[in-house]
């Protein structure tokens, strides 16, 4: 077996080895690295413990041998190979599971609270330790999104779209429990698939299968926007009074030729929207004019953007993740994808505290754990639900949560590497 | 004493005996004696002063020597001893070639001098140390010489060496050598003296030049001698003196082309011309004089004999003859040659035309299917909830909706990104079809289940287009039918239908076996097979509630309809063909003859021009109306009966359905320009329906704007293929 020379660094100061090219087997793979390392350091510091590392060359993760490896990213045996290590993400550990009645199309959470919506056509508001706190019902068919909106003190704001064309706006009092409907946002003409809260938590976003993207202010008031169309049904009126004051859309806007399937805020006055017509667009709030078109090949399911390495993180109906970089001017270059689902893609998320991770969800039943630094194979599977997965969420707390048609929500304690979040 | 040997020796002298064997003691004197020199040579001449016995040897030796001269005056004798001690020192040199030894003997410093000049002194030279070296005492007188001579086998080869006065006894080598020396040859016997020439100047070419000589200036210089001698030529010629020698000419015609007047035709008349086998040449079999194992040993000469004329492998024996001369003639000469001639002259010699195609040039030039894309390819979504096969399927115009109606007697309708089941409506009976109306500012749904079409109102669009859409069936209200008693009767759902979303409900007097929507969405067409009427066919207005039955003739069993999606055609497919018929001028424009048995399913285009007419006995045939009513394309991929047929409204695909569990999908670009015909190239099978009860892939449907497609199934599923 040919030798090759290998020189190891890494960022932690704690695992620090001495920076001579080593020769190392060209067929060892991570085991075998890791062992060496580990040997390293214990002749360094008689007290460590074995660590797993996970090993990175020229910012690629080692996941066959480095033989291999290198022969597939073209790098030459001849030359002394850099290899960065990082201690080994440990396995996401499932904690709870969080039956619903009906399947679960949206989830999203914070430090404390977790909100799903679900298609019995209610939204829930869970504790982070799985207990049933809230649910907030008044929507007359499937809730299809939900966000939070603000959540000062024991009175929060969040919003649920619905199938039913309508946004609701809900406050909610933790300590008294008590939700009621704020405001009931009409405008739509299709289903609301999608709803996104502003990063400053006065505007909203919502979009919706009728190809348009509306702009909602978040402020609650106490008095209804009034309404252009005159009530003809006593019916609705009720129904209307029944659920907060209605609402009209500050800004609509208009360009995606097919449903738009999913909305986020890049920053307060970006926004960007992903369609099924192919297409995911950057608007500008301001002016209501679109920035930028980025044109892919198959419908997108759902878009997530990471404001630590600007990278936009599209879910597609081809089975690929694919990311994107907002502010190319062509707007049509894929930087990666990462394949490995077997079914669409119907949910990512990238991780809030880590420039590199991100989570998955995809119709074939899986939450897959991202790092793109590895782009062929996923970190970890998570394989816990038996049915279509819908929503995926990740905390700033290190929680991951997904949600899907089994009617559960489960969430996953991770602990991202301490010395890795930073890198 | 042995006379003849005294005799031999002296006639002989210089031949030596080499076959008479030395005494064994003898030779041990001589080895002594020749280790002796050897010590010598090594150890100095400290021995050869001690070595008494040598010095008398020696010392007798001399004085024999001195007397031979005297008394045999054989001047070739003494010459031949003298010569002997010659060589005997050569050949001391050359025993000892490894070691350094001076040529001159070193027991002895005198020199190369006449040792005449030591003869009358009692010593004959010095030693190293400059001591005398004293002469040997002993002298031999004539007797003792002659004794010697007589009874010394070694005296023949008895040199002396008048040096040091002693008498060498010469060992075979020694003699051997001088043998070879008077033989005149080398003395090394290992020496050859014919080594391989190596050739100065050879006819290769070499990489340098044998000499770095430059050329000399001459051979770059012009020869005055050369040019003078051509300046006399050209002289001479000029004046006439030298003639140029006279060119023979040749035409005599000792040679000619025989074939230069060839007539052409001819040649052309033989072009198919065959030459006649040749015989092959003759093997060593036929050799009067053949190998031995050629010829024949007896068991295959028994064979031979045995074999058949026509078995035998040659006509003939090899046979040995010592000479040509002997070889008999040929006794089947006479009839080889005819039987030769009679091959030549019945032999049928034709050319055999074969055309060489590449079966791969037949093929036509299609496009790779992945050039083609997008097409669906993969399954992504299966839709289950029913509980018996699914018989008919339709995507809502916005594509959002997909509706099935199933034999379990309910229609249920689907969220499409997420495999929903959103609403489940029991109609109680078997639903043949269902049919979502295409016009996209009404939500309808049209569902044909035994004798009743129902049109359904899912109110699962916004407000306004259920608003509209509830308005278009409530718009007749005000103009009841005047015709009570018509084949066909309208009602309202009432009750809890109400609640289900059944509006409409149209009883007709047979079973309805598919229902179709203009594109406009107004008129509804349901189909009634039967043999036996011209009530097959119904065309309901939606707005007025009218139903009107367009034929007045059974023209053959009624399939399916459909609407031209843009022109006021109206297309019934019976059992074999497809009858086009202009709704306007209420005549039939066009027979389109499918070459099936049992059409089972018919789609048109979206741009109307061209028609896809699946059939039971398994084949799929395209009609392009602007081209012949006879089929531009049959397909015949699916192994069992296809049961659907479907356009996509937005993207050149279509796909088919068949009982074989599979759904074919084909790329099918149709062009404005007339001349062209549309491009027809299969690209994908889709599977993943489970065949039950014989049936497979009962309809499919493609989605309106992406190029996915759905298939429902005899497994109670509906399947998305993305």
């Amino acid at each position: 077996m040919s030798q090759l020379q290998a020189r190891f660094f890494t960022e932690n100061k704690r695992y620090v080895v001495d920076d001579v090219p080593f020769s190392i087997p060209a067929g060892a793979e991570v085991l075998d690295l890791s062992n060496v390392i580990n040997k390293l350091l214990e002749a360094k510091n008689a007290s460590h413990s074995k660590v797993e590392f996970d090993f990175l060359v020229r910012g690629q993760f080692l996941r066959t041998s480095l033989s291999t490896h290198m022969e597939t990213e073209g790098i030459s045996t001849e030359d002394v190979v850099e290899i960065e290590y990082v201690e080994r993400i440990t396995a996401p550990e499932p904690e709870e599971c969080m039956m619903h009645d009906d399947w679960i199309s949206s989830v999203d959470a914070d430090a404390e609270w977790i909100l799903t919506g679900s298609y019995d056509k209610t939204a829930r508001i869970w504790s982070v330790e799985g207990k049933a706190v809230m649910t907030v019902a008044g929507h007359t068919d499937v809730v299809k999104d939900v966000a939070w909106v603000k959540r000062d003190g024991l009175t929060s704001l969040l919003l649920t779209a619905s199938l039913d064309q309508t946004v609701l706006l809900w406050e909610w009092n933790s300590e008294r429990n008590k939700v009621k409907a704020r405001h009931c946002c009409r405008g739509h003409t299709g289903s609301v698939d999608t709803v996104a809260t502003d990063p400053t938590g006065s505007k909203f976003c919502s979009g919706s299968w009728d190809k348009m993207l509306k702009i909602w202010s978040a402020v609650p008031t106490d008095e209804a926007d009034e309404v252009e169309e005159p009530a003809d049904r006593p019916r609705k009126k009720q129904k209307t009074q029944q659920l907060g004051l209605t609402r009209t859309p500050l800004m609509t806007l208009s360009g995606h030729n097919e449903a738009v399937s999913s909305v986020l805020w890049c920053d307060s006055e970006e926004l960007c929207s992903a369609s099924w017509d192919h297409t995911i667009r950057v608007w500008d709030v301001e002016t209501g004019g679109m920035k930028t078109t980025l044109t892919g090949s198959k419908v997108f399911n759902c878009i997530s953007y990471s404001p630590l390495c600007r990278r936009l993180a599209s879910g597609s109906t081809d089975r690929h993740i694919r990311l994107w970089d907002p502010r190319t001017k062509d707007g049509s270059l894929v930087l990666l994808s990462l394949t490995s689902h077997t079914g669409w893609v119907t949910a990512v998320k990238w991780a809030p505290s880590h420039e590199h991770q991100l989570v998955s969800g995809s119709l074939d039943n899986l939450v897959k754990l991202w790092d793109t630094r590895s782009c062929k194979a996923p970190l970890y599977d998570l394989a816990a639900h038996e049915d279509k997965v819908f929503c995926v969420d990740w905390t700033e707390s290190g929680l991951m949560l997904s949600g899907g048609a089994d009617n559960k929500l489960y969430t996953y304690r991770y602990s991202a590497c301490q010395t890795d979040a930073g890198a | 004493m042995e006379f003849g040997a005294v005799f031999r020796s002296l006639t002989f002298p210089q031949i030596f005996n080499f076959n008479k064997k030395p005494a064994e003691e003898e030779e041990e004197e001589e080895d002594e004696d020749l280790s002796d020199s050897e010590d010598s040579v090594f150890s100095g001449l400290e021995d050869s002063g001690s070595d008494s016995e040598d010095e008398e040897e020696e010392g007798s030796n001399d004085k024999e020597d001195g007397d031979d001269e005297g008394l045999k005056t054989g001047p070739e004798e003494s010459e031949q001893v003298e010569f002997y001690v010659c060589v005997s020192r050569v050949f001391r040199v050359q025993l000892f070639s490894d070691v350094v030894v001076p040529v001159q003997d070193i027991r002895n410093t005198v020199g190369n001098i006449p040792m005449e000049w030591y003869r009358d002194f009692p010593h004959i030279g010095y030693d190293l140390d400059g001591k005398k070296i004293y002469k040997p005492i002993r002298n031999k007188d004539e007797l003792d010489e002659f004794l010697d001579k007589m009874e010394n086998p070694d005296y023949w080869r008895t040199v002396h060496d008048k040096q040091t006065g002693s008498d060498i006894v010469l060992s075979d080598e020694q003699v051997e050598l001088v043998n070879r020396l008077q033989r005149g040859q080398f003395g090394d016997v290992n020496f050859n003296e014919y080594q391989p020439q190596v050739e100065f100047f050879s006819g290769d070419l070499m990489v340098h030049p044998v000499s770095n000589r430059p050329a000399d200036k001459r051979s770059f210089i012009p020869s005055l001698i050369e040019k003078e001698k051509v300046s006399k030529l050209v002289h001479a010629i000029k004046m006439g003196w030298i003639k140029p020698r006279r060119q023979d000419d040749d035409s005599r015609g000792r040679y000619y082309d025989l074939w230069t007047n060839e007539d052409s035709s001819i040649l052309a008349k033989h072009r198919m011309h065959l030459p006649a086998p040749k015989i092959p040449l003759p093997g060593h079999h036929e050799s009067y004089n053949p190998p031995p194992e050629y010829l024949f040993t007896d068991e295959e000469r028994a064979l031979w004999e045995q074999q058949d004329l026509s078995d035998r492998k040659f006509p003939f024996v090899p046979q040995r003859f010592s000479s040509l001369r002997q070889v008999p003639a040929f006794p089947r000469f006479i009839h080889e040659r005819f039987e030769r001639c009679l091959d030549l002259y019945l032999c049928p010699r034709q050319r055999k035309m074969r055309v060489n195609v590449n079966p791969e040039d037949l093929i036509p030039k299609l496009p790779k299917p992945k050039d083609l894309q997008p097409f669906p390819t993969t399954q992504s979504l299966v839709y289950r909830g029913h509980s018996g096969l699914v018989r008919s399927i339709s995507v809502s115009p916005s594509g959002q909706w997909l509706a099935s109606g199933s034999d379990d007697g309910s229609v249920r309708f689907w969220e499409v990104r997420s495999s929903r089941c959103m609403k489940t409506v029991q109609v109680g009976g078997a639903v043949r079809s269902v049919a979502w109306n295409p016009n996209p500012s009404v939500c309808l749904l049209a569902v044909a289940l035994d004798s009743v079409v129902l049109i359904l109102s899912p109110s699962l669009a916004d407000r306004q287009v259920v608003s509209s859409s509830e308005r278009l069936l409530s718009g007749q209200q005000e103009e009841e039918p005047a015709e009570g008693v018509g084949p066909v009767t309208w009602s309202e759902g009432e009750g809890e239908e109400l609640n289900q979303g059944i509006r409409l409900k149209i009883q007709h007097p047979k079973a309805v076996h598919q229902v179709a929507w203009h594109a406009k969405g107004d008129y509804l067409a349901s189909v009634m097979p039967d043999h036996s009427s011209h009530l097959q066919v119904f065309i309901h207005q939606v707005s007025r509630r009218r139903s009107q039955n367009p034929f007045r003739k059974n023209k053959g069993l009624v399939q399916c309809v459909s609407f031209h999606p843009v022109r006021p055609y109206f297309f019934v497919a019976t059992q074999r063909s497809v009858r086009i018929y202009n709704l306007v001028k209420q005549e039939m424009t066009k027979k389109l003859q499918a070459n099936s048995k049992w059409i089972s399913s018919m789609a048109v285009h979206p741009g109307g021009d061209h028609v896809v007419c699946g059939s039971y006995d398994c084949r799929l045939s395209w009609f392009d109306l602007d081209l012949s009513t006879k089929p531009y394309k049959m397909l015949r991929h699916h192994k069992k009966a296809v049961r659907g047929v479907a356009y996509h409204r937005l993207y050149p695909l279509f796909a088919s359905a068949s009982d074989d569990g599979s759904v074919i999908v084909c790329h099918g670009t149709v062009y404005n320009d007339l001349l062209q015909n549309p491009l027809i190239v299969p690209v994908k099978v889709l599977r993943g329906h489970v065949i039950t009860h014989d049936l497979g892939v009962l309809d499919v449907t493609f989605h309106p704007t992406q190029p996915w497609i759905f298939s429902s199934g005899s497994d109670a599923t509906i399947r998305l293929f993305t």
